[in-house]
């Protein structure tokens, strides 16, 4: 059933009451179960050949495989690879009561980033140099990108629910799969905030919420789950995200799961499809 | 019936049967743009209440919809979450609504051929972003050229602009400055509070995923997410009026009420040309119209994909 973005009932999603944590045993068990599939998959590729797994490779393996085949694009820097950056960092400024709003604070902190970086050479976004190179024109564009995406993401939660107990942005969540060649999956989540803890203590456990831009289709679940996936692989030693909330703005919709032993397996068995799907594209540019 | 609240000294001057849109609109002597808080009031007060957060207006829209495209939904039965990813859903934009309503191809895939007026589109567009983000305007065709540049869609119109003879592109410039200059006079800075944002995507599923209505609005005002209508949108246009763009605007009054929680409370259409702008406050038949009209598109556009040598047509 739809499930549009209210800000009170997405809120609310989030910081519903964690289910029972998954055990060890079945994070090992998963754990397990990609070191088992994956080397032989990749083991055919060139050297020194490396796969990334995110959520947007999952979405195009299962959706038009084909188009792996593809030749990579060359990375250039262009406004929308600014947006979620610098439109977090505005949500980030926003929560924290410096601005009111996303709009009001997207031109301050690219000045600052494109400052910083010029007194000091430190790049906390990457974009600094090629921001400052623009003209007001080119950089108004970015800055508009950066505005309406924060913005969606602004206008979809209750903030003032939120303890300070969150996490905006922040580093990807990388896990890196012993195999012939590289295996990394990255997970990358735009919040991360501390649920109560449950009944009878326990370790402080953490909900995630991921923004997608276009609508939901078949196979979400293992999308979020994936980010649980990646956050799990990474700390064994923490607690497995008790859930992972979607956004998807430009549908005004949003899914919640719940993080279960079938979950991680489901998303683990799409990584494993993904990475399979990959090295069928790129033997298939080689022959 | 759907509210017409064009500037009412211009719709006393046309002639009866005269639509607004056919050819060069009749102006009244001494009738100036709106500008300034003016122009905002136009689109902020409607004279009608706005409308409330209400589920059951977006199912009945939605089955309205989906029985246009001859589908019997059952009432009893849950829709499909969303779609199948291996399903490719059927593309729906405003102007591929048009077309198929008009009986026209689709021009999917092929690349459209410059032209002065896609041309200097494209530049106020870029430009009315420009004021609304930072509120200033430099040179426009420099400006212009530079935002279109950070786009590498627009690559191939880059280079068409900058390639056009000494005496077109003096033409194309003179008309974006006149355009931007009066878009730099009439349009005030929106206070940030009321969220501006430029270039909003919109995307709804219908039929269990397998039709996507898909749109980008120019500007969207105020706060989403409410029990009330809140949010306005903004088209701007550098041509003439024509009887398409009020159409335009229904569509985008139908995706918004569709992907949120209230319809947006006013669509408008601000032409930079003229300074004209048509306001259309958004009502329950306005949007009931607006879903008949897209479900007859949704099954022009399925005919025309079937009888189209390509399969999928303009399936994404």
């Amino acid at each position: 059933m739809t499930q549009l973005l209210r800000p009170q009932q997405v809120t609310a999603a989030i910081l519903a009451p964690a289910a029972a944590p998954i055990g060890p045993a079945d994070r090992k068990w998963v754990r397990q179960r990609l070191l088992d599939a994956v080397p032989s998959l990749v083991e055919e590729l060139p050297a020194p050949a490396q796969v990334v797994v995110t959520v947007p490779l999952l979405r195009q393996a299962h959706r038009d495989p084909e188009a792996l085949a593809g030749p990579e694009e060359p990375f250039a820097w262009k406004p929308v690879f600014v947006r979620r950056s610098l439109g977090l960092s505005a949500v980030d400024a926003c929560f924290n009561h410096r601005f009111s709003n996303p709009g009001e604070a997207v031109g301050p902190l690219a000045d600052e980033a494109a400052a910083e970086w010029g007194r000091t050479g430190w790049r906390t976004f990457h974009w600094e140099p090629w921001m400052a190179a623009l003209t007001p024109a080119a950089r108004s564009v970015a800055l508009a990108e950066a505005a309406t995406w924060a913005t969606a993401l602004w206008s979809s939660l209750d903030w003032g629910s939120f303890a300070r107990t969150i996490r905006i942005g922040g580093p990807d969540d990388q896990w890196v799969c012993t195999a012939p060649r590289t295996v990394r999956l990255k997970g990358r989540s735009e919040l991360q905030i501390s649920l109560e803890p449950t009944t009878g203590g326990g370790s402080q456990r953490v909900a995630l919420v991921s923004v997608a831009s276009g609508m939901p289709i078949a196979g979400w679940e293992a999308e979020l789950g994936f980010l649980a996936l990646a956050a799990s692989l990474r700390s064994p030693s923490r607690p497995v995200p008790a859930r992972v909330v979607g956004l998807w703005p430009d549908a005004g919709e949003f899914r919640s799961v719940d993080i279960t032993g079938e979950i991680l397996v489901s998303a683990a068995d799409r990584v494993i499809a993904c990475i399979a799907a990959i090295a069928r594209a790129r033997r298939s540019m080689v022959s | 019936m759907v509210v017409m609240d064009i500037d009412r000294r211009e719709l006393r001057t046309q002639a009866p049967g005269q639509e607004a849109g056919r050819g060069e609109p009749t102006r009244a002597p001494g009738w100036t743009p709106l500008a300034g808080n003016a122009l905002l009031d136009r689109i902020r007060v409607t004279g009608r209440p706005r409308p409330l957060a209400d589920p059951e207006r977006v199912a009945r829209l939605r089955e309205s919809l989906e029985q246009g495209l001859g589908l019997r939904p059952d009432p009893a039965s849950v829709p499909p979450p969303s779609h199948p990813a291996s399903i490719r859903a059927l593309l729906v934009t405003k102007d591929r609504l048009t077309r198929a309503l008009r009986g026209q191809p689709q021009s999917d895939g092929e690349i459209q051929p410059p032209t002065t007026a896609l041309a200097c589109g494209a530049l106020i567009d870029g430009l009315f972003q420009q004021l609304i983000t930072i509120g200033t305007i430099g040179d426009p065709m420099r400006d212009g050229l530079d935002g279109l540049g950070v786009d590498e869609r627009q690559a191939q119109l880059v280079t068409w602009i900058e390639n056009l003879p000494a005496s077109e592109r003096g033409a194309l410039a003179a008309e974006v400055v006149r355009q931007s200059a009066d878009l730099v006079t009439r349009w005030p800075r929106l206070d940030p509070a009321w969220l501006p944002r430029t270039q909003v995507p919109m995307r709804v599923g219908v039929a269990g995923g397998s039709v996507e209505l898909s749109g980008r609005v120019d500007l969207a005002i105020g706060r989403p997410g409410l029990g009330v209508a809140s949010v306005a949108i903004v088209e701007v246009k550098s041509g003439v009026r024509r009887p398409e763009h009020r159409h335009d605007l229904h569509f985008y009054a139908l995706l918004e009420t569709l992907r949120s929680p209230a319809p947006p409370f006013a669509v408008a259409t601000y032409y930079s040309r003229t300074g004209e702008l048509d306001v259309d406050p958004v009502s329950d038949e306005l949007l009931a119209s607006a879903a008949r009209r897209t479900a007859a598109g949704i099954r022009a556009l399925g005919e025309q994909a079937i009888a189209s040598s390509d399969p999928i047509g303009g399936a994404r």
